[in-house]
């Protein structure tokens, strides 16, 4: 393979652009369009105003998608070493704002998990989720890119627990689920001793019953119990599991079509454009629209990872592999909560999910794997 | 940025380890995680798809009932008795209520202070109706709101999803409390009433008749129930009406019952009660066999059915009254007719041919001692001893020994109604039966009527069984069939039995069926149908019943009942006083008041049965009796 490298007039803005994935661009760009449409929908019976007011949550998640569009090109023009460079500055500001949270918060529906910044609600666990990444890629590749110590494996460990801690405490039991994933994730690419997961593993699963008594709320343990029968409790815990079950449900092959779902249209379903926006395309686009999406996911999350495979160096290559479980175990939780095959937790489904904040921290991701392939390993070798 | 540029060698990264070649395994954990959800899809859309598209429909659309209004009840003049009357309730449907504890508490709050329902108890309730997974059904959570209160509530339940204002359709008795045990009462339906009303189309908040006419001609009041079937989102708002079927308005109804006569005759045996606990009184014709008045006493407010949540103190009270029994229905209730029931025993005797109407008896004695055939000494009392005195004196001065007589022979050689003591007793029950004794009389109200006891042989022995009888007590002797042919013994009937009985030997022989309604009337008030006069025909010579007219006559005229009489009425009569219950210290016992009569004497217009718990019928009973017969004459005869 040879790349025009030497051919690039060296004062194009915007290097890079023959190496930049553009398949990985154009298919976040669908996600997000698919998730406009579906907002369109699930919010036309809230909100009536026109298209382009601000208020329209159509036009506020279109407007935060450009931003993020512009902010994944930047990103993607610097260089990620630059970011494991800093990435326990970023991680231990990441960890203060987990703190803060707890502390000054917003509080909704029974979870601390909001900054209100007036006219942008900041998340600060999406953020801490990156640099939590960015920590373990430069952490790994400073350790020979290597897990095999067992050293370097509990080492890592101390490094995700105490951000998936926090955020369990919010409580958001699936954010810290995610946490766990990209962990593994990372240390499975990174090589880990079989034998060393196998013990963790094992340790882990002694301890759940104990996480089931004490650490989790009544709440979680209902959520939890109400998947089991969601009959039960038809209208505390087990209404959300209900609704979203009969929208999914009665979609069935093809879907009722758009603003046609009538458990979306008559408010059925709670936050239709957030948590439960899956419920929303199953019902009114069915079983093909959902594997639509699905096979969007599945493109997305093949180029990040054939970003990992060619990245540089380990630092990218297991930066790429978090994005990757980061983006996979959001979309899988949130729509196994939206099919009832993981308890309700308030995950947003990447790229769709009305949101400024999530978006705007996929699209960072994004970016950041684009450098990754803009500067892979074929190109360093040349 | 570019200042890095890609000669950018950060120091803190010092090797460019290689990195790892094989990413076969987060590839398959994509592909793995996905394939779970896809199964998962196929399961919910394409397998059970159809289930939950029908979930889906049934969770917004909701059917409406439209409840019918109730058919009126008007007395004989047209004077209404009862009045629909809607009944304003605040309802909970937990399912609307919000999510948040903190918003229903709001509701719970707002409740507490506009309505004064305890927080708690809202709490308890919708926990309660939730834990029954009946979250879809509403709660009353307090009836019989003023015009006030379910205003306010209306405007407010606005902004308090699940909170909402009820009006459920409810009845005001006008006609004063002399008629709550004929008119009955609607309410709510029980849990065994609701799966049988179910099959009959009833929506589950339809009222039903409880009792009385109310009751007995739900068919005709009920109508017929519409509804419409809503869309509504899930806030309970409704969007869309989908179908609406009008309810049609019940059938009316017109009683015989003269709305004045029944307070009069109501207030007359309320004053009269003296130290009788309870009191009856049955105003009919002997020609159609329209009940003119039908009187029970004590009465209670039968409005207090309408709204049992406030009055349950009262309606406990009514309900336990183990004295009085006010609830019950007294006019059909039994308890032993006494003399009344002699009329009968002549009417047996005549057409038997045991007696002529010239048969003649010297009392000479209030006692007459009989040895009984198990060896029983029994005294059979005569109130007093009437000389020389012919059935027509028998009748009207109620003479024990006569009809002792008449019934088993003694003192007439032991020729009585039969070959034998037994067959006396079984020929006396068939006439008593005949005259429409021991069995209900089919009046159409619901009140539990009871269908007196006419004893015989056979039923001695069947209810004479048990540890507490000897062999002995089973027997049917010869004093059995003396003592129940003047109405006691085991003998019970109700007053309208006697009354029933009463219009038979007026009208010459035709044992009516009462009842109280005269004509349904549809919504637009035309009549729909008329009652018309049933009866059977009773095998007693008219001739006959004609020589035991002449003793009523001569009773008020005369003899026992005298005290009944009025100046200007020609009344005919018999008084009733029974013995029941055990002997008391002064060797007595206690005694029902009965008079049962008719008037005009040549065309009867009109029977009067009045009953007391206690008293004499002669003193009691007579003097009542009399004063209906001049109200009726005077204020109710066309």
């Amino acid at each position: 393979m040879t790349f025009g490298y030497a051919a690039r007039p060296r004062t194009f803005a915007f290097r890079g652009w023959d190496r930049f994935d553009y398949l990985l661009l154009v298919t976040s760009a669908m996600l997000v369009v698919y998730g406009l449409v579906l907002i369109h929908s699930a919010s036309s019976t809230t909100f009536d105003g026109p298209l382009t007011s601000f208020a329209n949550p159509v036009a506020r998640q279109a407007l935060f998608a450009i931003i993020s569009l512009g902010i994944m090109f930047t990103i993607s023009q610097l260089d990620y070493h630059y970011l494991t460079h800093y990435a326990w500055l970023l991680y231990g500001i990441g960890i203060l704002a987990l703190i803060a949270v707890l502390l000054f918060g917003n509080e909704e529906y029974g979870s601390t998990r909001w900054f209100d910044l007036g006219i942008i609600q900041v998340q600060p666990s999406e953020f801490a989720k990156l640099a939590t990444i960015l920590l373990l890629a430069r952490y790994f590749s400073e350790h020979g890119g290597d897990a095999r110590e067992l050293r370097a494996l509990v080492m890592s460990l101390i490094i995700v627990v105490p951000a998936a801690l926090l955020v369990f405490i919010e409580p958001d039991l699936g954010t810290s689920v995610v946490f766990g994933a990209i962990w593994l994730g990372v240390v499975i690419i990174a090589g880990v001793n079989r034998g060393h997961l196998l013990v963790l593993g094992a340790a882990f699963f002694a301890v759940l019953p104990f996480a089931w008594t004490f650490a989790l709320d009544d709440y979680q343990v209902e959520r939890i119990s109400v998947l089991v029968n969601p009959d039960e409790s038809p209208l505390d815990a087990g209404y959300n599991v209900i609704q979203s079950q009969i929208a999914v449900g009665s979609g069935q092959i093809f879907g009722k079509g758009l603003m046609n779902g009538e458990q979306t249209q008559l408010r059925y379903l709670k936050v239709p454009t957030k948590d439960f926006i899956f419920s929303v395309l199953g019902e009114e686009l069915g079983f093909a629209g959902a594997l639509a999406l699905f096979l969007l996911f599945i493109v997305l999350l093949m180029r990040i990872i054939r970003a990992a495979q060619i990245a540089g160096d380990a630092a990218g290559q297991l930066i790429a592999v978090g994005v990757a479980m980061l983006i996979l175990m959001q979309a899988f939780i949130n729509i196994a909560v939206n099919v009832s095959i993981f308890p309700v937790t308030g995950i947003p489904l990447p790229f769709l999910s009305q949101g400024g904040s999530s978006l705007m921290s996929m699209f960072i991701a994004l970016g950041i794997v684009q450098s990754i392939i803009i500067r892979h390993r074929a190109y360093r070798q040349t | 940025m570019s200042v890095f540029g890609d000669e950018f060698r950060p120091s803190s990264t010092p090797s460019r380890t290689r990195p790892h070649s094989n990413l076969a395994v987060l590839r398959l954990a994509v592909l793995l995680l996905f394939g779970v959800l896809v199964v998962r899809l196929v399961d919910m859309q394409i397998v059970k798809g159809d289930d939950y598209a029908r979930r889906s429909e049934n969770n917004h659309i909701v059917a409406t009932n439209i409840l019918p209004a109730r058919g009126l009840i008007y007395a004989r003049g047209g004077e209404p008795l009862v009045e629909n009357a809607g009944v304003y309730a605040a309802t909970i449907v937990p399912e609307f209520l919000p999510e948040k504890q903190d918003d229903r508490y709001r509701i719970y709050l707002w409740l507490e202070n506009n309505l004064g329902v305890p927080v708690l108890d809202s709490q308890t309730r919708v926990a309660e109706a939730e834990k029954n997974s009946r979250p879809g059904q509403a709660i009353v959570m307090k009836s019989h709101l003023s015009r006030e209160e379910a205003l306010v509530l209306e405007e407010a339940s606005t902004d308090m999803p699940g909170l909402s204002l009820r009006i459920v359709p409810g009845r005001d008795y006008i006609g004063g409390e002399a008629f709550a045990h004929v008119l009955g009462y609607i309410g709510p339906q029980t849990a065994e009433e609701a799966k049988l009303l179910r099959e009959k189309g009833y929506a589950f908040n339809e009222p039903v008749g409880k009792a009385g006419v109310e009751s007995r001609y739900e068919e005709e009041l009920r109508g017929e129930i519409g509804f419409s079937a809503n869309e509504q989102d899930a806030h309970g708002n409704l969007l869309n009406v989908l179908m609406t079927r009008n309810a049609t308005p019940g059938n009316s109804l017109r009683l015989s019952l003269d709305l004045d006569l029944q307070q009069y005759v109501a207030e007359l045996l309320e004053d009269s009660l003296g130290d009788a606990k309870v009191a009856a009184a049955v105003v009919m014709s002997p020609k159609t066999g329209e009940v003119y008045a039908l009187v029970s006493v004590p009465t209670y407010d039968n409005n207090l059915f309408g709204d049992l949540e406030r009055r349950q103190a009262e309606y406990v009270a009514l309900a336990t009254d183990d004295e009085r029994h006010p609830l019950l229905n007294q006019a059909l209730t039994e308890s032993a007719p006494g003399s009344t029931f002699k009329l009968i025993t002549a009417a047996a005797a005549l057409e038997e041919g045991n007696i002529t109407p010239s048969t003649s008896l010297n009392v000479t004695s209030t006692v007459l001692e009989f040895k009984g055939e198990n060896g029983v000494i029994y005294p059979l009392y005569d109130w007093r001893a009437h000389g020389w005195i012919d059935l027509i004196g028998a009748i009207a001065w109620s003479s024990n020994h006569y009809f002792y007589m008449a019934s088993c022979g003694i003192q007439n050689g032991g020729k009585g109604l039969g070959r034998n003591t037994e067959e006396s007793a079984v020929i006396l029950g068939y006439y008593a039966r005949a005259l429409g004794l021991g069995k209900a009389t089919g009046i159409d109200i619901d009140a539990g009527e009871m269908p007196g006891i006419i004893p015989s042989p056979e039923y001695k022995r069947r209810v004479h069984t048990g540890p507490e009888f000897n062999p002995e007590d089973r027997e049917w002797y010869y004093a059995d069939t003396c003592f129940m042919g003047i109405g006691q013994q085991d003998v019970t009937a109700t007053p309208l039995q006697i009354a029933r009985m009463t219009a038979a030997i007026a009208n010459g022989g035709k044992l009516l069926t009462p009842h109280v309604v005269s004509d349904v009337l549809g919504p637009d008030g035309a009549v729909v149908k008329s009652m018309h006069p049933e009866y059977t025909t009773v095998p007693v010579d008219p001739a006959n019943l004609e020589t035991i007219r002449l003793g009523m006559r001569a009773s008020v005229s005369q003899g026992a009942g005298s005290r009944a009489a009025q100046p200007g009425l020609d009344i005919a009569g018999k008084t009733g006083t029974a013995e029941f219950g055990p002997e008391k210290a002064n060797g007595k016992r206690d005694e029902h008041a009965w008079f049962t009569g008719f008037a005009p004497y040549n065309d009867p217009e009109v029977v009067v049965t009045v009953y007391f718990d206690l008293g004499v019928g002669g003193e009691k009973a007579a003097p009542v009796a009399g004063q209906i017969f001049r109200y009726f004459m005077d204020h109710v005869q066309p």
